[in-house]
């Protein structure tokens, strides 16, 4: 096994390519992902981040292009690839009627870690994760969220220096959701690389880095800052009792990039000259909107991404997301 | 190598886990067996003794008596009626009272004396062909018996001494089975068509499930080789199976007298070769099934019709058609049921069952190399 400190980068695609059947889910793909990143794969359902991660994880064959892991061919050098990363699928993949600490000893023991390593990893880990006391449950009989722990768990217990998850918190409630996250933090810390996809625009700011995926193709790649730096303006939230009519009573302001509805409060991007607040409080004041007020927010992922996704934006026109 | 034994010990473990948490395939491998020889060997039967049977004396003379005597001092006839007409023929052939019919017409006794053949109607009910072709072959036999013993009669009145003329007198023996009693024909042929179901229907899913689990991914992005996944597969089932041939076995002695006659180690390496084999089979299956409920109805088709059909169990295989012929060759049961009666009943040890050892070995050999190809091949789509 070679040493984490090499030149190569974690991750590095080139034009990389897989369909099924007529559907192209990854088309001719670049990426880099380099070492200590945790590196948010987002975008909508079907937007080929699964079939990019089973691809960089060798159980998939790119139909064409070339993806290397730690300077590794994952085609050609599958097994110098594998005892490097551990892969965590979409779907919950553990046995059923084994329990937390037989499925996490039987995947440790083809992994080839030894008998004294797999019990001590397992302790740390279960502790770690809060599952300790349910060593001896079976699977099946784990919530959601303590399942995805589980199947991290066993992923980290050949100590992999890239982990490739997919999806791991969809379907979790927000507080294991937070833990999870919590816990990707502390591996960030540890100097793990982490390539995770989530479509959860939320997920992004806890990344280092993000790429938006969508039909297969990366359509914006860089820091959080970086994407949020794209969207033109600056975020307004209009409050009024009747949202309804805020919104077609500030859609035409000249300056309003894009306005929608996020709940009970219009969401402005606002690209003019003049003080936003201003500007808008005055149309909503012409217009007639009671209890109207105005405040501006910070760009959250889920807006710029509604933006950056969004083809009308950036013509004037109202964007909805 | 170490760690390719540590890899397929770990699966072996976790297959006996898998095993010991389902209650219901436990049942399946260890009970069900028992309940199918017992159920397959007392339900199939092709003995035939006792057959129940009506006797019709329209001559009542002692000739006729005597002949009849014959019947009645038969084990294979049982005389249940005498009747007095043929109308309680069929009434007696309706209600399944009684499968053979003899009718001594009047006139028996004249016709004897008159040096003339006589006749004797034998009424057999064909509606059970095997009941009937015995029992038509036992009633002609009878009647030469007593043919011979009116000629030997004939000949002491006559004064003639016949032990200087010399008469052929058959003696039938049958070999391996004197009492042919179906259950020695038939246990040794069962066992092999209860090691298919159980082998060939467990691993057939076996696979398929780890591929529905999601499991195989992370099976795949470990070191271990397929080849170490199939054979981890097997060794518990080949455990499992064998446990089943000393149950069949040891019933089969215990309560049905099968005598176990060959070269028991002889029987031990065919039934280990048979299970890969079969094995490799369901293996082969489950590579290839896309579902579990698939992978269960090819198992079914493969493991338990040509075992039970076309493996010499239930039908000689040089009766049945040649192209079926042919197709048995593709199935491993076939070797195994000659393996196994050969050991069973005529005594066999290596020297005789070596040519069905090595086709049961190369047989399982393919097999395995064949389901651990497929794998790869759909796991890599």
């Amino acid at each position: 096994m070679t040493t984490t400190a090499t030149a190569a980068p974690a991750i590095r695609a080139r034009g990389l390519r897989r369909s099924f059947g007529d559907t192209l889910a990854v088309a001719d793909l670049d990426l880099e992902v380099g070492e200590g990143a945790v590196f948010g794969l987002l975008g909508p359902d079907g937007a080929g981040k699964s079939t990019l991660i089973r691809m960089l994880a060798t159980v998939l064959r790119p139909d064409a292009g070339e993806a290397s892991v730690f300077g590794h061919s994952v085609t050609t050098e599958a097994n110098r690839v594998t005892p490097r990363i551990g892969y965590m699928s979409q779907r919950f993949s553990m046995y059923p009627d084994l329990s937390v600490a037989e499925n996490m000893d039987f995947f440790a023991t083809i992994r080839g870690v030894s008998k004294t390593d797999r019990r001590a990893r397992a302790a740390s880990l279960l502790e770690g994760m809060g599952l300790a006391e349910f060593t001896r449950r079976q699977a099946q009989h784990l919530s959601g969220g303590m399942k995805q722990k589980l199947m991290l768990a066993t992923t980290l217990m050949h100590e992999p220096d890239l982990l490739l998850l997919d999806e791991p918190t969809t379907g979790v409630d927000p507080v294991s959701r937070r833990e999870f996250w919590r816990i990707l933090a502390g591996l960030h810390r540890a100097g793990k690389t982490v390539l995770v996809a989530t479509p959860y625009m939320d997920e992004a700011e806890r990344c280092t880095h993000i790429a938006f995926l969508d039909s297969g193709r990366i359509k914006q790649f860089g820091t959080p800052d970086e994407i949020k730096a794209q969207v033109p303006g600056r975020l307004v939230e209009v409050s009024a009792t009747l949202p309804r009519a805020a919104l077609a009573a500030v859609k035409a302001v000249p300056g309003v990039e894009s306005a929608h509805l996020l709940g009970d409060v219009v969401r402005v991007l606002w690209s003019g000259s003049a003080e936003p607040e201003q500007a808008l409080g005055a149309a909503l004041a012409a217009a007639g909107v009671d209890g109207a007020g105005t405040r501006e927010v910070a760009a959250d992922m889920e807006t710029v991404f509604a933006y950056l996704a969004d083809p009308s934006t950036g013509s004037g026109n109202a964007g909805t997301p | 190598m170490r760690q390719a034994l540590i890899r397929v010990g770990a699966i072996v473990r976790k297959e006996f886990r898998h095993l010991g948490r389902d209650p219901r395939m436990l049942l399946a491998v260890v009970i069900t067996p028992v309940i199918q020889l017992l159920l397959f060997a007392y339900a199939i039967s092709f003995d035939v003794d006792h057959v129940p049977t009506l006797v019709i004396d329209f001559d009542n003379s002692p000739a006729s008596e005597r002949y009849l005597q014959q019947y009645e001092a038969s084990p294979f006839f049982d005389v249940v009626a005498h009747g007095t007409s043929l109308a309680e023929v069929d009434t007696a052939f309706d209600d399944n009272t009684a499968r053979v019919a003899i009718i001594v017409p009047s006139g028996f006794s004249r016709t004897l004396a008159s040096d003339a053949t006589a006749q004797v109607s034998v009424l057999v009910d064909g509606s059970e062909p095997n009941a009937a072709k015995i029992s038509q072959a036992y009633s002609v036999a009878l009647n030469q018996l007593y043919g011979q013993q009116l000629t030997r009669e004939w000949a002491d009145a006559q004064g003639l001494d016949l032990s200087s003329f010399g008469l052929l007198e058959p003696r039938i023996r049958t070999w391996y089975n004197p009492e042919r009693r179906s259950s020695d024909f038939l246990i040794p042929g069962l066992m092999v068509v209860i090691l298919a179901i159980v082998t060939v229907q467990q691993t057939a899913v076996t696979l398929v499930r780890e591929r529905d689990l999601g499991t195989q991914e992370q099976l795949e992005v470990s070191p271990m080789r397929r080849i170490e996944l199939m054979v981890g597969k097997l060794l518990p089932w080949t455990l499992i199976a064998f446990l089943d041939v000393a149950l069949i076995t040891g019933l089969g002695r215990t309560l049905f007298d099968v005598p176990l006659r060959g070269d028991f180690w002889a029987l031990a390496v065919g039934a280990a070769l048979f299970v890969f084999a079969s094995l490799g089979m369901g293996l082969l299956i489950s590579a290839i099934a896309p579902s579990l409920d698939t992978a269960n109805i090819m198992a079914m088709l493969i493991a338990f019709l040509p075992s039970f059909l076309l493996s010499g169990f239930a039908f000689a295989l040089d009766q049945i058609p040649v192209f079926l012929q042919w197709i048995s060759y593709a199935f491993p049961a076939r070797y195994m049921v000659s393996i196994s009666r050969g050991v069973f009943l005529k005594g066999a040890g290596f020297a005789e069952v070596w040519p069905e050892l090595v086709s049961l070995a190369v047989y399982a050999l393919v097999m395995l190399v064949i389901s651990s190809v497929m794998y790869g091949r759909r796991s890599s789509r």
